[in-house]
């Protein structure tokens, strides 16, 4: 360095213009990184997406919650004791020990309590109300207690502990749609049937059973009649019987040919359940089901799972155009009925036991029957919205970008408070129970599919950060540069005055 | 839940209504060789009155129908729609060689409109939304697009066809054009689903797709109405214009057969069917039909009862003296057809409507009314166009013979259109002098879209919806309350598009030039000024440098 005198005596000179000295040239770039640092949190509030805090620690304190039913059964002293401490064993056999703690009271105190009582003079087993008329003629003690057992505990628990039925039982919904199709599979061959008596067949030997489950469900029934209901596959001749068509077990799964038959209506969002009543062509009748082996069954119906039910009707061969009257469809409803009552979940009395119907509009279903299906369906509901609503607190923990807006956290409050509620009366009232807990569960699956919590999964911030690149990285690099480059001037001028 | 007891003490007590199915089918001879076909299936719901749009909110009472289309039925119901029409048509309907069309609703495109009557719970724009949404997933048709965009209420024309019930509420009309919207096979399987015959039996068996929607023009249409005395009624319509020259079989002919028209015949009567007639409708001429039955003669119009008649049936229409020869023929026809049918023309009115302009910003629209009779016409003229295309309703020029005549246009109604929102709305009466042309001429502003407002295939332009002219007849009573209705073609028009990768650009530019310039200002404020003495003339160094 030659001159270094003359050099700083320049340096000297430079730095008497103001905007040359070092101060306000640091001053400047420093001023540069606090307005970008300051402006980082406006660019921060203004870009990111609004996600309000959902209650995760009540959401996982509900879901850990066991629901817990309490029926109360008034039984006789004389056996109350033995016949609580099998009925424990079978529930813990069941795996249900949490979920039925039984109570076996001396006094009565409200009506939902169910009540058992001898009767000497005949071995049957009958339902009345919510009492069960227990038959105890030519029976030792033992062997009532073993049957009482049995069962209590096949009509209070029976339908939590076969899990079979869960395949044919339709998902509960607070409204369905009834939709019952007579169809003709060719009226243009001779016999076809021209309409029903739906009405007053519907009125006769359905609208009990409705009236019945209307606690759990609305029904909104329709009907329609169809003179061209193709099938999709031809039934063939069974051998060994002349002018007998047969459908094979195969056959039956693919019965329903949805491409000719318009069934479904579009106008709702609620479950539909068909009930279909089939009259096969005049070239093909009588149409009968086949067991597996091939032989003809006697039965004339089957239930498609979830779906519905459909019956076989093979008019008298005479007939030519006719017209179904409401006592020709008496076979048919009374099938359609039952297997209503599968579809929805109605358990099935236990072998031996028969029904009296007494009181008002109590046909088909016993309040005993009832009652445990109130009590599955409030379980499976609330089951249902816990799984809904771990499953948004789950998935909003996963997905940094998903917004969560005010109509989600509200319906996830909400449907919380409704299964509070649903826990606090589930022992006392199943009724209250599966009304809480269908609220809860359409709130938690409306939350879980508020369609804002899909707006942003499509516009991810790196796409903003790609897009903005060429402002960003010039601008970006001359900062960068000039405030590394002020450090090391810094040092370099540190260590000459210490040196 | 109380609900559902009421419901079923109701219909305990209400009969079932007594429905029927009538089929129909009308052959018409067209002056140009060609032959129209309108298949009409009406059913009737009797005795029935639509539902009442108080009950809206309301569990409805169930529905048992037989041979009424329970999906139609349920659309109807759950809307509470008293008279709604729905049209799906292809092509240009050309009055001028074809004269007036049986179902007047030939509007190129979608058409749909309703009378509903108001409810308390649910406001009518609102059913109107479910309503055609509903028709859009019942016919697999775009009705969505029919939105608030599309959609106006006309004042005078579009009056109902049948009757409105009194609810204690007013009517309304909503009316909605899509002139992009096509008709094909996916709206036709829908259609014939609701046919209680489907196309296996009966006069719809020769709805056959393929000659269908190969016709030089083809729609259908579902029309809903209700009358006091009969109940409702819905009919479905396919109408169409076939050229039977392209399918003759033997030697390019105008002879025509249901077999070479639609390659399909009768296989059976259609069960359920209380009336079930074919018409054959000839111009004067040397013909012979040939049938496998007798027919009812009236005047031009031969009958066929479609159930009395041997099957598979056919029916067969030939002209012994004509010429093979393909153009020979056609020439031969339109001079040999009478000189009374030559002078006259098939309608009264003639209408032409053009948008002209070069530019993507202005244009003009020209209209010409043309009368062919001998008396002053009154046309209602309805104009509804969306929000892309606005009028400056005051250079309206209405000139005949190149003679300014303001005082033609009468009644009339301008509703402005809103940006972004709802269409325009010109409706008025015109008075068309006899045997002369009125033109119409208005200047109109080409609006510039929003980025996201293009749609798919933006550089094809916009599809402008039909005008409508209505002719006032003193004597509606006669026939009916339908009145004839002409639809001019669509315009398409070219708005200022976009190149659509422009946003990218323009971000990718101004970033450059904000970093172009923040870079010199920077550099101009942080940079340090040095100052070099210059000791001698062989230093050859700036005087300036940066350190």
């Amino acid at each position: 360095m030659p001159d270094t005198a003359g050099k700083s005596k320049e340096d000297e000179v430079a730095k008497q213009v103001p905007f040359q000295q070092d101060h306000i040239r640091r001053s400047i770039l420093v001023s540069y990184w606090v307005v970008i640092l300051l402006a980082l949190p406006l660019w921060w509030t203004t870009t990111s997406i609004s996600r309000l805090s959902l209650p995760e620690r009540e959401v996982q304190a509900e879901a850990s919650k066991q629901l817990t039913f309490s029926p109360r059964v008034l039984l006789d002293s004389s056996h109350r004791d033995e016949v609580a401490s099998s009925l424990k064993d079978i529930l813990r056999s069941w795996s249900l020990s949490d979920t039925f703690k039984l109570e076996f009271p001396s006094q009565k105190h409200s009506d939902e309590d169910y009540v058992v009582s001898f009767d000497r003079d005949t071995q049957s087993k009958r339902l009345d109300g919510r009492q069960l008329v227990f038959g105890t003629k030519d029976l030792a003690s033992p062997q009532i207690d073993a049957q009482l057992t049995y069962l209590l505990s096949e009509l209070i628990a029976g339908n939590f502990a076969r899990r079979v039925d869960s395949t044919t039982v339709v998902q509960y919904s607070p409204r369905y749609r009834l939709s019952f199709s007579l169809l003709n599979e060719d009226a243009s061959s001779q016999g076809y049937a021209a309409g029903w008596d739906v009405e007053n067949a519907l009125a006769k030997y359905l609208k009990p059973v409705l009236n019945r489950l209307s606690i759990l469900h609305n029904f909104t029934i329709e009907s329609q009649v169809q003179f061209h209901a193709p099938l999709a596959f031809a039934p063939e001749q069974v051998p060994g019987f002349d002018d007998v068509y047969g459908l094979t077990p195969e056959q039956l799964t693919v019965f329903v040919n949805s491409a000719e038959w318009t069934l479904s209506s579009g106008v709702t969002v609620d479950p539909v359940l068909h009930f279909v009543l089939f009259i096969p062509s005049a070239s093909r009748r009588p149409l009968r089901i086949l067991n597996f082996d091939g032989t003809i069954s006697d039965s004339t119906a089957f239930v498609l799972p979830q779906w519905g039910s459909i019956y076989i009707y093979n008019p008298p061969t005479e007939s030519s155009v006719f017209q179904l009257s409401a006592d020709e469809l008496r076979p048919a409803f009374s099938v359609f009925r039952s297997q209503l009552l599968k579809l929805l979940g109605v358990p099935s009395l236990p072998t031996g036991v028969s029904a009296s119907y007494t009181g008002p509009g109590t046909t088909h279903v016993s309040d005993w029957q009832l009652d445990a299906l109130l009590r599955k369906r409030a379980y499976e509901n609330a089951h249902g919205s816990t799984e809904a609503l771990t499953s948004i607190v789950n998935l909003v923990d996963q997905i940094e970008g998903m917004p969560v807006s005010r109509d989600v956290r509200d319906d996830v409050g909400e449907s919380l408070h409704s299964l509070n509620k649903m826990f606090a009366v589930a022992s006392e009232s199943p009724r209250l129970a599966l009304q809480y807990s269908s609220k809860a569960l359409e709130l938690a699956s409306r939350a879980f599919f508020n369609p804002d919590m899909l707006a942003l999964l499509y516009f991810p911030p790196e796409h903003k950060v790609a897009v903005y690149t060429p402002l960003l990285a010039p601008v970006g690099v001359v900062l960068v540069v000039a405030v590394l480059r002020e450090v090391s001037a810094l040092r370099r001028t540190k260590n000459n005055t210490s040196s | 839940m109380k609900l559902l007891a009421f419901c079923f003490g109701l219909f305990a007590v209400v009969r079932a209504h007594d429905e029927e199915f009538r089929e129909h089918l009308h052959l018409r001879h067209l002056d140009d060789g060609r032959v129209s076909a309108l298949f009409s299936f009406t059913t009737l719901l009797k005795d029935t009155a639509p539902r009442s749009p108080l009950s809206i909110g309301e569990d409805d009472i169930p529905q048992h129908y037989t041979l009424f289309p329970l999906a139609l039925g349920q659309v109807l119901r759950e809307h509470a729609v008293t008279e709604v029409h729905l049209t799906l048509n292809a092509g240009k309907w050309d009055y001028t060689r074809w004269g007036y069309p049986e179902d007047p609703a030939v509007a190129t495109g979608a058409e749909l409109w309703a009378w509903m009557g108001e409810s308390p719970s649910i406001s009518i724009d609102e059913r109107w939304k479910g309503l055609r949404n509903s028709l859009a997933g019942l016919f697999c048709a775009s009705l969505g697009s029919l939105d608030e965009m599309r959609t106006t209420s006309p004042m005078y024309s579009f009056r109902p066809e049948g009757s409105l019930p009194l609810f204690n509420q007013t009517h309304k009309l909503r009316h909605a054009l899509l002139p992009s919207e096509h008709v094909c096979t996916e709206n036709l399987t829908p259609f014939v689903k609701l046919l209680p015959c489907k196309t296996s039996t009966g006069i719809a068996s020769l709805l056959n797709p393929h000659r269908l929607f190969d016709a030089d023009w083809h729609g259908m249409g579902v029309h809903v109405k209700w009358d006091p005395k009969t109940g409702i009624s819905v009919q479905l319509n396919f109408q169409t214009v076939l050229d039977p020259v392209r399918h003759s079989s033997r030697g390019q002919r105008v002879d025509f057969s249901l077999k070479t028209l639609f390659d399909r015949e009768i296989p059976k009567a259609c069960p359920v069917a209380a009336d079930s007639v074919i018409d054959v409708f000839m111009a004067e001429g040397e013909y012979n039909i040939v049938a496998p039955g007798p027919s009812i003669m009236e005047g031009e119009l031969a009958k066929f009862i479609v159930p009395e008649l041997p099957m598979p049936l056919d029916i067969a229409v030939r002209w012994p003296g004509e010429a093979s020869n393909l153009f020979m023929n056609v020439l031969q026809y339109s001079n040999h057809a009478p000189a009374s049918k030559q002078n006259s023309h098939p309608t009264n009115i003639e209408v032409l409507r053009t948008l002209t302009g070069a530019t993507q910003s202005y244009g003009k629209l020209h209209v010409e009314v043309k009368n062919n009779l001998d008396s002053d016409v009154d046309v209602i003229y309805v104009e509804t166009m969306p929000w892309l295309v606005q009028f400056y309703i005051h250079t309206l020029k209405l000139s005949v013979d190149g003679k300014e005549r303001q005082d033609l246009l009468k009644h009339f109604s301008y509703k402005p259109s809103e940006a972004h929102g709802r269409p325009m709305l010109f409706e008025g009466v015109l008075t068309v002098p006899a045997k002369s042309t009125v033109r119409l001429t208005l200047d109109v502003l080409k609006s510039f879209l929003r980025y996201t407002e293009h749609q798919p295939d933006a550089q094809r332009g916009w599809d402008l919806p039909p005008a409508v002219f209505i002719p006032i007849t003193n004597n509606n009573s006669s026939e009916g309350r339908i009145l004839r209705r002409l639809y001019t073609p669509a315009v398409l028009v070219d708005l200022a598009t976009p190149d659509f990768s422009m946003p990218y650009n323009v971000i990718i530019m101004s970033s450059t030039l904000i970093a172009l310039i923040f870079g010199s200002v920077f550099n101009l404020l942080t940079r340090k000024f040095v100052a070099l003495p210059v000791e001698g003339p062989s230093e050859s160094e700036p005087s300036t440098g940066t350190k």
